[in-house]
Parts: C-alpha cells; sequence; structure tokens
C-alpha cells in the first residue's frame, strides 16, 4: 500500500514536470513575433537556400536554380504556391508549406533578391540532344503544333515578365516541368498547349540544349 | 540497437554494475521517434520534404535541424506539440521462459511500445527544441525521453554560410543530423519484449536520458560540420524525478567530451557523408567511489549516402566504433575480470524507397571484443560479447505526402521487421550454458509506428 502511494506520488510529480515543461515552452512561443520587413525576406531567403542552394544554385536538380530569374514570374509562382493554385506534387510537398505564410511584400522582396542574383552558366551537354533541342526552341516542331520556345522565353532563353528564364536550369528540372504541363499535373493553358505534343526524346533534348545556355 | 538480456537474468545483469553501464538502450532510448507533425504544421510541409521514409533526415531535414528546427511558413495556430503511439507484434523463434517481460506470454506477444508526446518547433526566431515524453507500455514507465533545445543562428565566415548553434540535450549523438550516428541510427524502431546482445559500446545509448549535455557546432558552407560537447549525469533524484530508474546507473567523473567532425559534398540528387565522432568518460560504476574511476574512450567512424529523386530513393549509412575501456574500478568491485578490455561495434543497412512510401532494408550488425569472465557470465557461458546479426525490414507509409482530410499532419508507418543472429552473447549454440541458440532469439516484429 505504502508503494503504492510513492509509486503514485512518483507519477504525478512526474507528470508535474512534463507539464511544467510543455506549459513553460509554449508560454514563451506565444510571446514572439518578427515584424520587420527585411528580416522577413532574409529569413525567407535563408528558408529557401536549404533546397534551392545558396545564391539560387540548386545542387539537386529536384529544385530548380532562381538566380537570375525572372522577378514578375517569382512572383506569380510564390503567389500560385501560397493560394495553393499551383499543384504539382513538389508543390505539395514542399512549396506550399514554404509560401503559405508570404505576405506579399516578402515575396516581392524574395523575387528581387533572387532576379538581381548573376545565372548560373550553361553546362555543355550532348552535342546531338542539343542541335536538335536547339531547333525546337528556335523552330518549334510545325506539323505536331509545337510553338517555338524563344518567342515567349528569349532568344538567350533569359526569360522576360512572367515567363521565366530557362537558360542553365538543371536538365532533369526542365523535363520534369515539361512532363507535368504536358500531363496537366502542372496546371496552366498554354504550356499544357505547348507541351503536349511533345515526345519525351524532345523534351530530352530541348532541357539538353537549355541546360548549356 | 535496442540491447536487452533474457528476463530471467535480469536481476544477475542488473546486479552487476559495470554490465549496467555497457547494457546500451535503456527503455528510453528504444522508442526513438523522430518525424514529428508539429514540425510538418510549423513548415507546412509534408514529412517527405524532411525524411526520407521517416525517420531518416534528407539535406533539407538536416538543415531544418541545424537551424534550430525554426523554420516556418504552415498555416496553424496549433501549438507545436503531436503524438506517437507504437502498438506492436514480437514473435521469436523459441520462447522465454518465465514471459517476455513482467505482464507478458513466453511469446507471440501484442504490445503497447510507446505513447509519446513531444513539443517539437520554434520557440523563438533563433530557438526551437524537440523534446519528448514516453510512456513506455512495456516496463510501464512514464519518463523524459530524445530532449534537443537548440540556439541556432547564421553568420559568415571565410567568405562563406556559417549556420553556428547551441543544443542543451539529454544524449550523446541526439544532436546529430546524420542518421549513422547511434541515437538516431538503424533500426530507428526494434521489440522490446525480444532478447537483444548484452554488450554495446558507450555511446550507443548507454548514457541515454542519465546525463545532460551542451553542445556547440557549425555548418560551413554546407560542407563541413563540427561540434563538440560535454556531458554531466543527473542526480539519481532527478532522474527519478524524470522517470529515469536510476538502479545500477554509473555516473561521469567532472565532465565527458563528446566530439563530431564531417564532410558532406553533394552533387545532383546524391549526398555523401563521412566523419568521425567519440566520446571520452570517467566513471564511477554505480556511482561507487573509492574503488577507482572506470574510462571508456569511444572512437566512431561513420558514412552515409543518400541518392533522392521523385520516384526512387536509396540511401545507405555505416558506423565502426571502437571502445576501449580502462576498468580499475570495476575490477576492484569484482565486476570485470580484465583491468582493460576493447568493444568494437560495427552497423551497416541499405534502403530503398519508392515513392516515399513502399521501403525495403538490409542491415548488418555486429560487436566483438575481448572476453571477461566476470563482466559477460551472466548471459555468456564463454564469457564473450560478441553478437552479430541480420535485420531486413519492409515499411509502408501511406501517408508521407499529406495525412487524410481529417487531420492532414497525421503520418503513420507499418513495419515488417525481422532479425536473424549469428552469434548471439559468444556462441551459436547454447551460448549462455542453459541450452539457448543464438537463433532462438530471432525475431519477427510487426509495429505500426503513428504519428499525429
Amino acid at each position: 500500500m505504502g508503494d503504492g502511494n510513492v509509486n503514485r506520488f512518483g507519477s504525478m510529480q512526474r507528470l508535474a514536470s512534463v507539464a511544467a515543461v510543455f506549459g513553460g515552452l509554449l508560454a514563451i512561443s506565444a510571446c514572439t513575433t518578427t515584424d520587420k520587413q527585411q528580416d522577413a525576406v532574409e529569413g525567407t531567403v535563408h528558408m529557401c537556400s536549404s533546397c534551392h542552394g545558396m545564391d539560387g544554385r540548386s545542387v539537386s536538380p529536384t529544385f530548380p536554380r532562381l538566380a537570375g530569374q525572372q522577378k514578375d514570374y517569382l512572383i506569380v509562382q510564390l503567389k500560385a504556391f501560397r493560394d495553393h493554385t499551383r499543384a504539382d506534387p513538389h508543390a505539395h510537398t514542399y512549396m506550399w508549406g514554404m509560401a503559405g505564410g508570404l505576405s506579399d511584400p516578402t515575396i516581392e522582396g524574395v523575387a528581387a533578391y533572387y532576379s538581381a542574383l548573376t545565372p548560373v552558366p550553361g553546362k555543355a551537354g550532348d552535342p546531338t540532344d542539343v542541335a536538335a533541342g536547339k531547333k525546337i526552341y528556335e523552330e518549334g516542331i510545325p506539323e505536331t503544333g509545337v510553338p517555338a520556345c524563344g518567342g515567349c522565353h528569349g532568344d538567350a532563353a533569359q526569360g522576360g515578365g512572367a515567363f521565366p528564364r530557362l537558360a542553365g536550369q538543371h536538365r532533369s528540372y526542365i523535363e520534369g516541368q515539361l512532363a507535368a504541363f504536358s500531363s496537366n499535373s502542372r496546371a496552366n493553358e498554354i504550356m499544357h498547349e505547348n507541351a503536349k505534343n511533345l515526345t519525351p526524346d524532345a523534351e530530352r533534348q530541348l532541357a539538353a540544349f537549355l541546360a548549356t545556355q | 540497437m535496442k540491447l536487452n538480456v533474457r528476463l530471467p537474468h535480469l536481476s544477475i545483469i542488473m546486479s552487476r554494475l559495470i554490465v549496467a553501464i555497457l547494457l546500451s538502450w535503456t527503455v528510453l532510448g528504444v522508442h526513438d521517434a523522430k518525424a514529428l507533425p508539429s514540425f510538418a504544421r510549423q513548415t507546412g510541409q509534408q514529412c517527405a520534404a524532411c525524411h526520407n521514409g521517416f525517420p531518416e533526415l534528407t539535406p533539407y531535414g538536416r538543415l531544418f535541424k541545424l537551424n534550430g528546427y525554426t523554420f516556418a511558413g504552415g498555416q496553424t495556430d496549433l501549438p507545436p506539440l503531436a503524438m506517437m503511439v507504437i502498438p506492436s507484434y514480437t514473435h521469436t523463434q523459441a520462447g522465454q521462459t518465465g514471459g517476455a517481460a513482467p505482464g507478458f506470454g513466453a511469446n507471440n506477444n501484442f504490445a503497447l511500445d510507446a505513447v509519446s508526446l513531444f513539443y517539437g518547433g520554434r520557440i523563438t526566431p533563433n530557438i526551437g527544441a524537440f523534446v519528448q515524453a514516453t510512456y513506455d507500455g512495456i516496463g510501464k514507465r512514464l519518463s523524459w525521453d530524445n530532449t534537443d533545445i537548440r540556439y541556432a543562428n547564421t553568420t559568415t565566415a571565410f567568405g562563406d554560410e556559417l549556420v553556428y548553434g547551441l543544443s542543451l540535450n539529454n544524449n550523446p549523438s541526439v544532436t546529430d543530423v546524420w542518421n549513422s550516428t547511434p541515437a538516431w541510427g538503424y533500426p530507428f524502431q526494434s521489440s522490446g519484449l525480444a532478447p537483444s546482445p548484452g554488450a554495446s559500446t558507450l555511446i550507443e545509448g548507454g548514457l541515454a536520458a542519465e546525463v545532460v549535455g551542451s553542445n556547440v557546432y557549425g555548418f560551413w558552407d554546407r560542407l563541413i560540420y563540427a561540434e563538440a560537447g560535454v556531458y554531466k549525469t543527473i542526480s539519481p533524484r532527478t532522474q527519478t524525478t524524470l522517470g529515469v530508474d536510476p538502479t545500477g546507473s554509473s555516473s561521469i567523473k567532472d565532465l565527458a567530451p563528446y566530439w563530431r567532425v564531417a564532410v558532406e559534398p553533394k552533387w545532383g540528387r546524391s549526398s555523401w557523408e563521412a566523419g568521425f565522432f567519440g566520446l571520452a568518460a570517467t566513471l564511477n560504476p554505480g556511482r561507487v567511489t573509492g574503488f577507482g574511476t572506470d574510462h571508456a574512450v569511444d572512437v566512431g567512424i561513420d558514412t552515409q549516402y543518400q541518392f533522392l529523386a521523385d520516384a526512387h530513393s536509396i540511401s545507405f549509412q555505416g558506423s565502426f566504433i571502437t571502445e576501449n575501456q580502462t576498468l580499475t574500478a570495476s575490477q576492484a568491485l569484482g565486476n570485470s575480470s580484465n583491468s582493460h578490455n576493447h568493444l568494437r561495434s560495427l552497423h551497416a543497412k541499405a534502403t530503398y524507397y519508392y515513392d516515399q512510401t513502399y521501403g525495403a532494408t538490409l542491415g548488418y550488425f555486429r560487436v566483438d571484443g575481448s572476453g571477461d569472465v566476470n563482466l559477460y557470465n551472466a548471459g555468456s557461458a564463454n564469457s564473450s560479447p560478441n553478437s552479430a546479426g541480420i535485420i531486413a525490414e519492409l515499411d509502408y507509409i501511406p501517408f508521407n505526402h499529406g495525412g487524410p482530410a481529417f487531420w492532414p499532419w497525421m503520418n503513420v508507418k507499418f513495419g515488417l521487421q525481422y532479425v536473424a543472429y549469428q552469434e548471439f552473447d559468444g556462441g551459436t549454440t547454447n551460448y549462455d550454458g542453459a541450452g539457448h541458440n543464438a537463433a532462438d532469439n530471432n525475431t519477427l516484429y510487426l509495429f505500426a509506428w503513428f504519428a499525429f
């Protein structure tokens, strides 16, 4: 009986200890806010860099390079992530959360930061694929209704406004996005029309060309 | 690896103080729970962003931890609390006379392995915490568990980024971000009702929850990691208050230093880590003074490789720890025959995941070292610490890309694990002199690991 009381008392002590620790942590966390815009942008960029790399030069092709990306494009995409109107698988896994709490001024600050960075230079690829990709980029594939990419993305694939820079992007990222546009898992009316008739070979060739730019 | 001994020998083992040091995983260390829904709520991201098949960390998960669990983004006002529940079923090749544990049968046992409450998340923009309290449904005990409270910040050093921080924690290597060191190493979950080898190095959970430590760390250019810390044993009274049974536990004399250095280059979808870690502790076995002290130096090397693509991911972790023991006090107390022993521990595993949902793992473990009549005679007929075996595991994680609509932060891992022993406590047949063979301890373990 006595042992039982001791055990119950010990359990109560432990429960009280656990409650005190968790209660204290919750109380502290409730008292803090970050309200400086510059801090918000810097903090956001720091988080972005975890995947997109320092200075927007990501290593893994799961994550696009952002250095030198068009500011307006970044703003549109971040807002689409925030509003869940861009809903491809990577958006679900990573970007809905990343962009979910961003204010318009923070989005503009982050976009301005990345657009001002020097883009990653292209890397040489398979010459045959690069040549074929260049032809598609500049001339399209008239017989299947695929338009020339350069009409919107620029002669040097530098992008403009809401049209993204593609030059120097990861090859497999470009391939993945073209497939996502084609399947509509990344919903975009214009790009779906442009990409739906691309064969896997054509996607590979385009990506190979853009990665060299 | 959770290391226990056959229950019929438990009282003998626990009476031998030095064995209490060497028995690695206490019940506190067993139920490591690592994938936290409160982190998912805080970041707004799916578990798969930070975890490769959870609880293994991705490169982003490592940075999340090194930045003090402070990354935000999620749109929720819920407090950063989470729960974990792990029910299980254990079958061993031979039953255990007298029951696998008090209140359990000799074999084929269902158990509630663990129920944990977590505080996991940001406290201030630079401070965050992972604090776990666990009810052990086998030992019937509530206690504190993995704890890691961090301050983290970023600066520039030699022209490149330096993430640096300070951690207050309760287990050497619980601070680590690669799953190749003991606290977060494989197996991530194992049966608490199956016999497991009696020997392991000190750093493999021998101090878990019995110490507090303060560590400083830095990760430069996302390439080079260095960490140093010191650990001190908490008092028996405090251990009791925190739910830790202080019976037979040893105490660190003064402070025990811990060190860790690693390099992690990345290319494409791959990352590769290689590093060193270690611990040096001067101990009063069983807190007994007047007989000198023991001294243990653990030096480990480890490596991890990850290839993470959208559909397919592969990872490998390995570690090799060498422990040199000077057993002045244990020998004087009659708990060891030798004044010096050594122990070596090898762990390696490879994992494949499809779509972060279907996983298969194959692992190998081995511990060996010098024989010692007084130290190992409780469970080993030839007084040897040697054990080795293979672990195979299949996992299914249906909610790794988001939980059910009513609670999208819920995750669950269904696991089927089989442990096959090639050697157990120094032998393959009749290893304990009581007629038990190593294969008798082969274990089939089914578990469901709920996190919500």
